[in-house]
């Protein structure tokens, strides 16, 4: 399990990390979200050592040393490799610093290149790929040592949907083997995809912590989706419905000042008569975060 | 165990994708080019200007012109024996002129037509061979005795009389310092760059974040060094093989085994010179401005600085070399002493006093010692601060990062 217990980081004027704290337990994927300067590279560079920091971090109870650098497998926020080397030489030259034996990668590097689909092949020069594939040759060196604790700084981004699928697979395949994965990204939908827990980090500060249920529940279920031949306009007249907003024709998404109020709509949209569609939920984590951005800036 | 495996690790990448590339090819075989170019272009010119560098010798006393022809068989153009031919010839510029020699009334006499004058050795051998000829007629002409003409041939003596050994040795001297402080020299500009530049390419890039992942940057910084100290090396053992090579081709060439024996005592005297404590000297020198050229690199912003990094290291070794010029005739001075303690100035200082032979053992440790303390002060320095000066992507300049607190 890696535990960040009260963790500060000053630069300067600027407090870059202020008492910040979360476990992220073997098997569990943590999503780390917040505005660019928010906090998240910092607190992965704490994780790394790169910076020094004042609080705990501990890796399975111990604090990290030299000996845990090979049970890391770290993507940081933009893509880089050495673009004189093959597909090859890179991946196996990485893998030998993360500890792992030439003769035990090499075989495995076909493999790899064909689940990221990368177009090339192991004798393909790094400069000879596109972006897009030298992103995936990255991601085959963060992940082929099979490491421990995962730590990917905006992994999707510049990922096509058909890409960022076969990211997501092995990020799953990395949680089923029981590695602990903490990643970053500003794409609400992956987070809510993939992650156990989430945190989010506004300038410096945790604002949000919890499984993403416990998250959206602290926000009550405000939101009400309804298909109805009611008018927009009738709608909005309900008690208890701040806000109208049409969908599709027929489709509504009410937003409540109080979701108490929801049975009593129920009720009055009903009168004891089917309707399509009555759902009331609490706000999606993309409405959490735009709200908790706006609270920063209010 | 484990972190010294992950320093051989980046030690065999850098060294080997340095001595893979085509700079390093080049670099290697640039001096042999240029060795070879100089041969072959002085062998041609020599070759094809021959004809045209050539005089004829013509007159009307066939044994004068034979006698002079078969003791200086070149420069001369047998071939013309008239003046009208000489003249044909000279017009063609197939001569560079041509030397009429007459006698008259027991009176030597040579005339030269040419473009130019007669080069200073062509003229000191005509010069020579009519007065030697006219001596002979003069002796014969007075009939004089063999004890009188014994008398008249005396002339006054110009003896020097030098310690044996000492010339070759002061010879040896120069040649040995001229060597290493060039060695030195030239491997500090060399590999100064391509170190600056090998650090500086990697910082700003993620790759280095990926690094620090996986080891020490302490351990990363070491084998990055020891790589490119591995690829100096090479270089240098290339040009010893090569340099035995061509002594043994030399030898197996009977004139320039004549040419080799009578050098002998000053190779050998270069050589002793150059395989001492010196060559340690030599190889520290190159380590610690290797280190240093690494920390302007890792100092820079961007990887586009990396020549303008390299500057104070390169600027730092042209003062050595060039600080050496005026106490090599010298080397007993106050500031040669002083010098040759100091580290980077040490390197150079200290190999003139040990050639010179003017400075005890003791002294010599004492300065080698201070210079290996240097390295491993700076080794510890840099490689401790060799993570953070890697993972900032600022735009701070040189002196901004050297100056600035590092506030954690």
């Amino acid at each position: 399990m890696l535990s960040i217990q009260h963790i500060r980081k000053r630069f300067g004027d600027v407090q870059a990390l202020n008492d910040v704290s979360f476990d992220v337990p073997d098997g569990q994927i943590l999503g780390l979200i917040g505005q660019n300067g928010a906090g998240k590279s910092t607190t992965f560079h704490s994780i790394l050592n790169f910076i020094t920091y004042q609080g705990s971090i501990t890796w399975q109870d111990h604090a990290f040393t030299a000996q845990d650098f090979d049970r890391i497998g770290y993507l940081p926020e933009e893509r880089s490799l050495m673009a004189k080397l093959t597909i090859e030489q890179q991946i196996v030259y990485l893998a030998r610093l993360k500890g792992q034996s030439a003769k035990v990668i090499r075989p495995q590097i076909d493999d790899w290149l064909a689940r990221f689909a990368v177009k090339g092949t192991r004798k393909s020069k790094i400069s000879s790929l596109s972006k897009g594939n030298q992103q995936k040759v990255q991601l085959i060196c963060t992940l082929i040592h099979q490491p421990d604790l995962l730590i990917l700084d905006e992994p999707f981004s510049g990922l096509d949907p058909v890409n960022a699928d076969l990211l997501k697979r092995a990020i799953l395949d990395a949680k089923q083997r029981g590695a602990a994965i903490i990643f970053s990204s500003h794409d609400m939908e992956n987070v809510t995809e993939l992650c156990d827990q989430l945190v989010m980090l506004r300038t410096g500060n945790v604002v949000l912590h919890g499984t993403l249920q416990e998250v959206r529940n602290q926000f009550g279920k405000t939101e009400l989706f309804v298909t109805t031949d009611w008018s927009a306009q009738r709608l909005a007249n309900l008690p208890g419905v701040a806000q109208v907003t049409p969908r599709q024709p027929g489709q509504f998404r009410l937003h409540l000042s109080d979701p108490a109020a929801g049975p009593a709509i129920f009720a009055s949209l009903t009168n004891g008569h089917y309707i399509e569609e009555f759902s009331q939920q609490p706000p999606t984590l993309d409405e959490i975060f735009r709200m908790k951005v706006g609270e920063g800036h209010a | 165990m484990k972190a010294m495996l992950k320093t051989w690790i980046v030690t065999a990448e850098t060294y080997l994708r340095q001595i893979k590339s085509w700079s390093f090819f080049f670099m290697v075989i640039g001096p042999f080019l240029m060795l070879g170019l100089t041969v072959g272009i002085s062998y041609v010119s020599a070759n094809s200007a021959s004809s045209s560098q050539e005089i004829a010798v013509v007159g009307t006393n066939a044994t004068l012109r034979r006698n002079f022809i078969a003791q200086h068989p070149t420069d001369v153009n047998a071939k013309v024996t008239t003046v009208a031919a000489a003249k044909k010839a000279l017009k063609a510029n197939h001569l560079a002129g041509y030397l009429v020699l007459t006698t008259r009334q027991h009176q030597l006499r040579a005339d030269y037509h040419g473009n130019k004058a007669l080069s200073k050795g062509v003229q000191a051998q005509v010069q020579n061979y009519l007065t030697t000829t006219q001596q002979a007629v003069n002796d014969q002409d007075a009939k004089l005795s063999a004890k009188q003409r014994a008398l008249l041939q005396r002339t006054p003596q110009l003896k020097q009389h030098i310690a044996a050994g000492t010339g070759t040795a002061n010879l040896a001297k120069t040649i040995s310092f001229w060597l290493i402080v060039t060695m030195i020299y030239i491997i500090l500009i060399t590999y100064a760059s391509i170190t600056a530049q090998e650090i500086a390419s990697e910082k700003g890039t993620k790759i280095m974040e990926i690094i620090f992942s996986s080891t020490t940057a302490t351990s990363y910084f070491v084998g990055k060094i020891t790589g490119i100290l591995l690829v100096i090396i090479t270089q240098i053992v290339i040009y010893l093989l090569g340099g035995w090579a061509f002594y043994a081709w030399a030898l197996s060439r009977p004139h320039l085994h004549a040419l080799i024996g009578q050098y002998q005592a000053l190779i050998n005297g270069v050589l002793h010179n150059l395989l001492n404590l010196n060559l340690v000297y030599l190889f520290i020198g190159v380590v610690l401005f290797t280190l240093l050229a690494a920390y302007s690199g890792a100092l820079v912003a961007k990887a586009e600085d990396a020549s303008k990094a390299a500057q104070p290291v390169v600027m730092l070794g042209m003062v050595g070399f060039f600080a050496t010029f005026p106490f090599q005739n010298n080397l007993d001075a106050l500031p040669v002493k002083i010098m040759s303690y100091i580290p980077f100035l040490s390197s150079y200082f200290m190999p003139m006093r040990i050639i010179n032979g003017t400075v005890g053992l003791g002294t010599q440790w004492l300065s080698l010692v201070i210079a290996l303390v240097t390295v491993a002060l700076l080794s510890w320095g840099i490689g401790h601060q060799y993570q953070r000066l890697m993972l900032q992507t600022d735009s701070e300049n040189i002196w901004q990062h050297l100056f600035r607190r590092h506030r954690a």
